[in-house]
Parts: C-alpha cells; sequence; structure tokens
C-alpha cells in the first residue's frame, strides 16, 4: 500500500529526515516509535504532504501513486488521514460544516456521489456512535475550546468520517488521561480493517496496549534503526532509548 | 486671464438659479437648503491636510474624475426596471430613488399609515411635521461635515420615514438607482428616520447602477431615536470600480432606545462612510457593524464615532476587512465618554485580514473618555490567513480554495451577526462566497 524509499527531507535548511525505508502493508498496523526530536512527526507531516518540508531525497508510493507529487487534498481523497498532534482550532467554521465539504470533495474525488444533507446526517450519526463523540460538541467551532481528550475524539470522529486507506496517528496519546486513551484507540480498532493500514507515531509504548501493532519501528536521527514486533516496544519501555543511541553509536 | 474655479464653486456654480427654480421664495425648505449652501461655503471641502479625511483624499479625487458641469443625471429607467431588482418580500416597503431623487410613482408601500408613514421629504410633509421640520439637517452634528451641508443643499425629494408610536414596523427597503447612461451622475439621496417612542423600524438599502460613467453619491441619513424605540439601518454598498461616495449616518438617540446600522461594502473606486451616533441619554444602546471585502483598486474608509453623553448605555462596534489585490481599507473608530457618561460600557473592534502584500489596511481607535467609572476596549488586529489553519482543512480534503473561503467566510460571517434579514443576510453570504473564488 505505501512504500517509503530512502526518503530525505529537511525545513528551512535543516535535513531532518536522512534515508527512511518503509513498507505498510493493508491490513497491517505499524508503531513509530524513537525520542524526541527523532523525525516522527516530520515523517507524518512529509507523508500528509506539509508544505515547510522539502523532499530531498528518496520516493513514497501509495497505492502505485507518487504521493509527493500530490497536494495534501489530493493524499485526503487518495486515503492519507493524518491525525494531528496538535489539532488546529479554527473560530467560526463548525465540525459539521467543514466535514460536508471534506467528505463530499473526498467522496467525488473518489467517484462517489456526493451526500445530500439528509444522507450525510444519518453518516454523521453511525459514525459518532462508533467513537461516543456528542452531536454538542460538532456543532461547535471546530476545536474551539475542546479539551485535549475532545479534540482527539474529534480526529478520530473526522477519520471514521473520511474512511481512510492508510491512517496515520500522529502522537495521538500526547495530553491523553487513560479513559479517554481507551476511548481512541477504541475508535481506532474498530476502523481496522483487512483494507486498510495505520501508522502509530508515538513517543511512549503506553498507548501500544490498546492498539497492537504488528510491527514496531525506532527512529532515531532520521533513520529507522531498528524494526521489529510488539515485543520491542515493551522493551523500550523498560529500558528507555539509551540503548538504542550506544547501538547507534557504537556502529 | 482667467480665474481657475474650485470644486466648491464648481458644486455651487448654478445653486441659486436651480433653488429658484425648484422652491418659492416663502418656502422652509428654501430656507434650510440656503442655510445648507452658506455651511458647505464656510466648512470647504477637505483640503490634504485634513484630519477628517486623511487617507481619503476626496476632493482631489472628486476633482480628478467628475467634471460638474456636464453633469446631467438624467434616466430613462422605467417602474419595471426598478421592479426587477426588489427584494422578493411582498410584505414590506419597496422604496426607489433614482439619481438621488426618491420615485414615489416607482415606490411600493404596504404599510399602514397608522402605522408608518411614508412621505417625499418636501415642502409639504416639513410643514405637515414638525419633528422633521425642527430637525432636518442637524441631527447630531450633520451640518459639520461639508458633504452632509452639500446633499442639504442639494437633496431634492428625499423620503421621510416616521414609525409612529409602539408601531413595529415592517421591513422597509430603499434602492438607489444610480443611471449614469447619459453622462457622469452626480446625486444627493436623503433619507429622515424619525421612530417614535416605542416603535421599531427598520430600513435596508442597495445600490443598483446603470451605465459606465462614473458616479458620485452624497448622500446622507439621519435618524431620531425616541424613548424605547429602535431603529435598525443596513447598507448593501456593491459599488463598481467607477463609483464614488461619500454617505453619511447621523443617528440620535432618547433614553432606552436602540440604534444598529450595518454597512457592508464591496468594492467602489473611493467610498467613504461617516457613521455618527449620538447617545444623549441613559440605558441605550447603540451598535455599528461593518464588513468591507475589497480586490483591485477599490478603496473604502469606514469613519465612525460614538458619543456617550450620559450615564449607563452600552455601544458595540465591529468592523471587519478582507483586502486582496491592491486594495485599500480606512478605519477610524471614535468613542467619546463625556463627563457625566459613568458606568459606560464601549467596545469597538477592528479586525483585518490582508490577502495580498500591495493591500493596505489603515486602522485607527480613538477612545476619549473623561468619566472614571466606565468599561471601554479596543482592538484592532491584521494579519493573513492561518496557513496551519489552511493545511489541516486541506489535509481533511478540502481543497486550497475551498480551504480559504471556509476561513473567510467565518471571519467576515461575524459582521453579519446584528443583521436581522435573511433574504440580505443570505445575499451577502453569497457574494462574499463568490467573491473569494
Amino acid at each position: 500500500m505505501l512504500k517509503i524509499e530512502n526518503l530525505h527531507a529537511s525545513v528551512e535548511g535543516k535535513q531532518i529526515l536522512k534515508g527512511i525505508n518503509l513498507e505498510v502493508k493493508a491490513g497491517e498496523v505499524h508503531a513509530i516509535m524513537g525520542p524526541n526530536g527523532s523525525g516522527k512527526s516530520t515523517l507524518a507531516s512529509v507523508l500528509a504532504g506539509r508544505e515547510e518540508y522539502e523532499v530531498t531525497e528518496g520516493s513514497v508510493t501509495f497505492l502505485n501513486d507518487d504521493l509527493l507529487e500530490l497536494a495534501p487534498e489530493e493524499r485526503a481523497h487518495a486515503g492519507i488521514f493524518l491525525a494531528f498532534q496538535y489539532p488546529i482550532e479554527i473560530p467560526g467554521v463548525s465540525t459539521t460544516n467543514f466535514l460536508k465539504t471534506a467528505v463530499n470533495q473526498t467522496r467525488e474525488a473518489r467517484g462517489l456521489k456526493a451526500f445530500d444533507a439528509v444522507s450525510f446526517l444519518k453518516e454523521m450519526k453511525e459514525k459518532m456512535k462508533l467513537v461516543d463523540i456528542d452531536q454538542a460538541l460538532l456543532s461547535r467551532a471546530l476545536n474551539e475550546g475542546f479539551s485535549g481528550g475532545e479534540k482527539k475524539r474529534n480526529e478520530i470522529f473526522q477519520m471514521a468520517m473520511l474512511e481512510p486507506k492508510l491512517s496515520i496517528l500522529d502522537e495521538t496519546d500526547s495530553g491523553l488521561d487513560i479513559d479517554a486513551l481507551k476511548i481512541v484507540a477504541d475508535g481506532v480498532n474498530k476502523l481496522k480493517g483487512p483494507d486498510n493500514a495505520s501508522i502509530v507515531v508515538t513517543h511512549y509504548q503506553r498507548l501500544l496496549d490498546y492498539i497492537v501493532p504488528d510491527f514496531v519501528h525506532v527512529l532515531y536521527k532520521g533513520r529507522i534503526v531498528k524494526s521489529g514486533d510488539k515485543t520491542l516496544a515493551l522493551e523500550l519501555e523498560e529500558k528507555g532509548y539509551d540503548w538504542i543511541k550506544e547501538e547507534v553509536a557504537a556502529l | 486671464m482667467s480665474e481657475v474655479l474650485t470644486l466648491e464653486d464648481q458644486l455651487l456654480a448654478d445653486f441659486d438659479g436651480w433653488l429658484d427654480q425648484h422652491y418659492a421664495d416663502a418656502s422652509s425648505l428654501k430656507a434650510i437648503k440656503k442655510a445648507g449652501a452658506e455651511t458647505f461655503k464656510s466648512l470647504g471641502l477637505p483640503q490634504r491636510k485634513s484630519e477628517a479625511y486623511k487617507y481619503t483624499p476626496i476632493t482631489k479625487t472628486i476633482e480628478k474624475n467628475f467634471d460638474i458641469e456636464t453633469v446631467e443625471n438624467a434616466s430613462t429607467l422605467t417602474k419595471s426596471d426598478c421592479e426587477a431588482k426588489f427584494y422578493n418580500e411582498e410584505d414590506a416597503n419597496h422604496l426607489v430613488f433614482i439619481n438621488g431623487i426618491f420615485v414615489d410613482d416607482y415606490s411600493k408601500i404596504v404599510s399602514g399609515s397608522s402605522d408608518l408613514t411614508i412621505r417625499v421629504l418636501d415642502e409639504q410633509s416639513i410643514n405637515e411635521h414638525p419633528e422633521l421640520k425642527d430637525n432636518l439637517g442637524k441631527v447630531n452634528g450633520s451640518q459639520i461635515d461639508p458633504f452632509a451641508a452639500l446633499n442639504l443643499a442639494y437633496f431634492n425629494q428625499g423620503v421621510f420615514i416616521k414609525s409612529a408610536k409602539n408601531a413595529d414596523n415592517k421591513n422597509t427597503y430603499i434602492y438607489q438607482f444610480l443611471d449614469a447612461s447619459a453622462s457622469q451622475a452626480v446625486i444627493f439621496p436623503r433619507v429622515f428616520v424619525y421612530g417614535s417612542t416605542g416603535s421599531r423600524t427598520r430600513v435596508y438599502e442597495k445600490t443598483f447602477f446603470n451605465g459606465d460613467n462614473n458616479t458620485l453619491n452624497i448622500s446622507i441619513v439621519e435618524s431620531m431615536v425616541e424613548a424605547n424605540a429602535e431603529v435598525r439601518f443596513t447598507k448593501l454598498q456593491n459599488y463598481e470600480t467607477n463609483s464614488y461616495a461619500v454617505e453619511g449616518i447621523y443617528a440620535h438617540q432618547a433614553k432606552d432606545s436602540r440604534f444598529y446600522t450595518n454597512t457592508f461594502s464591496f468594492e467602489g473606486a473611493v467610498i467613504r462612510n461617516n457613521v455618527y451616533i449620538n447617545i444623549d441619554a441613559e440605558n441605550c444602546e447603540g451598535h455599528m457593524n461593518g464588513l468591507y471585502q475589497l480586490s483591485g483598486k477599490s478603496h473604502v474608509d469606514n469613519n465612525t464615532s460614538v458619543d456617550h453623553l450620559k450615564p449607563h448605555s452600552y455601544s458595540n462596534e465591529l468592523y471587519k476587512g478582507i483586502l486582496d489585490d491592491h486594495s485599500r481599507g480606512v478605519f477610524n473608530g471614535k468613542i467619546y465618554v463625556r463627563p457625566d457618561a459613568q458606568k459606560t460600557n464601549a467596545f469597538q473592534s477592528n479586525n483585518n485580514i490582508l490577502l495580498s502584500d500591495d493591500a493596505t489596511i489603515n486602522t485607527k481607535p480613538q477612545l476619549e473618555i473623561w468619566a472614571d467609572d466606565v468599561q471601554c476596549s479596543h482592538g484592532c488586529t491584521t494579519g493573513q490567513l492561518d496557513e496551519d489553519a489552511i493545511f489541516y482543512l486541506q489535509a481533511r480534503g478540502v481543497n486550497k480554495p475551498q480551504a480559504k473561503a471556509l476561513l473567510l467566510n467565518a471571519f467576515a460571517n461575524e459582521a453579519l451577526n446584528e443583521l436581522q434579514n435573511d433574504l440580505m443576510k443570505e445575499e451577502i453570504e453569497e457574494i462574499i462566497l463568490n467573491k473569494l473564488k
């Protein structure tokens, strides 16, 4: 589904990603872990198409298309979803209102008929149940004054509405208490299927108790330095990142 | 050697002859209009150093773009031409002005005269209505601006709108047709709105254009809002690239009254709006809202003032601007809180988004407060669209133009909050969105 080869990216002239290789197949959950500043969020942003990041080398193919050629909205239409670490607050635009535009533009790009008002509301009701989100929240201005948990739940709700093929969850666990974490993870798990895949970017192992990964990769200094199964995450939790740093230094 | 005529001279060159032709010597209006011309002469047009017109060199602009001598103000518009532009609201009053003159025959009035008086503002109505005669040209210092004085001298058949005591009146629409098909048009529409005690009056004005020559609209609205009355006056200025205007709204509020103005400006070569509210009693509310969304070389200047003379009143002002291309917006908001006006709450804000490096905004809040127990605030912001917000929306599948439109629409919408007219609101929302495309 996704194939990243030798990806290099920089921001404001500073090289952050220095040769990432990663392949994600349908049905898989990949966790990307690593210490602060290792390039985890940069990788997520580059995949979503953030303009500030310049890809200097390498390629990314998504469902046989050159992902790097696509505008952010075209990536979304193709099936990429980025759940933001810090969802943006947008005054004056309600989630419902904006999501109708987003969902319908996405549907049209995928060759589906745009929802009319009635079928959109029906769809919303179903997905709201899935992530246990309140109608009142969706009528309010997007993320404005939302608690950390509400923002993340809203991200997962939008993910449910947009039905992506590849979800990238960027530090979705940051700022969440354990109850909110469970609800968010529960939503992600319900949306999991044989045809879609997830990349879970996280600093802590905690989230991976709830979203169980098939693969765990450790990102350090812009490269994937170690890959394994979920036991790698447990090992990191127990020993911290220092032993990885030492291993890399020894090379 | 021939003397070069000043613009003031040119504007008044035919005044005496015109006045004699239209008004009998003994008429009240003739005296009022003569006084208007005298005031205009003594004030003179704003010159380069005028503080009030600092960012809008209006006199030079008129000199450059108008040939006063050739102006005819002729129009071929028919009744059905005008009716075709009416809002689709049967149960409302529709008033037609053509080149500044109220055309009774083309208008459609449904309100009963026991609720709402709508009359040609002429000698007869002046003599029948002392509240008009006593205040015409005097509401809230409307004689101190040269354009207001010039309008007083030259207006011909304005409209007088009076809500009867305690009448809650239907909507009244005013359609200003500017017909510049034969020559340039220089027009002087005048509206006087009188809200009797306990009444409600809602007036919505919109401009239309015919012909390609330059137009200059020197328009005055005066409004007296009596005790516990409410007057709402909204302007939709959908000007063209060769439209010039100086428009004034002057309001005076008695106790427990409410006055609302909304000014929505879309384009215009040089448009100046003067909105001045006098709160001369306790427990009043004064609201001024505006939106200017400009592109090309449009220039819109909103000059506003609210004067709190008595305690326990409230005023709120919100102007929002979206400026693209080489357009320029000017905002000046004055709040006066006089020594007696304790417990005043006065708020003002002006927010702008610049969409281009060549767009300009000059914004100046001005608070003068003599009372010590008051709550006043003002703020102005100018910025660009939030790139993070655009990316967030894009990442959810909204294309970039639509993402910008969503954000700008949300920004602009706040300025529509006080507009209680769904027909006009929908129209304005559509204009906003179309301009964002």
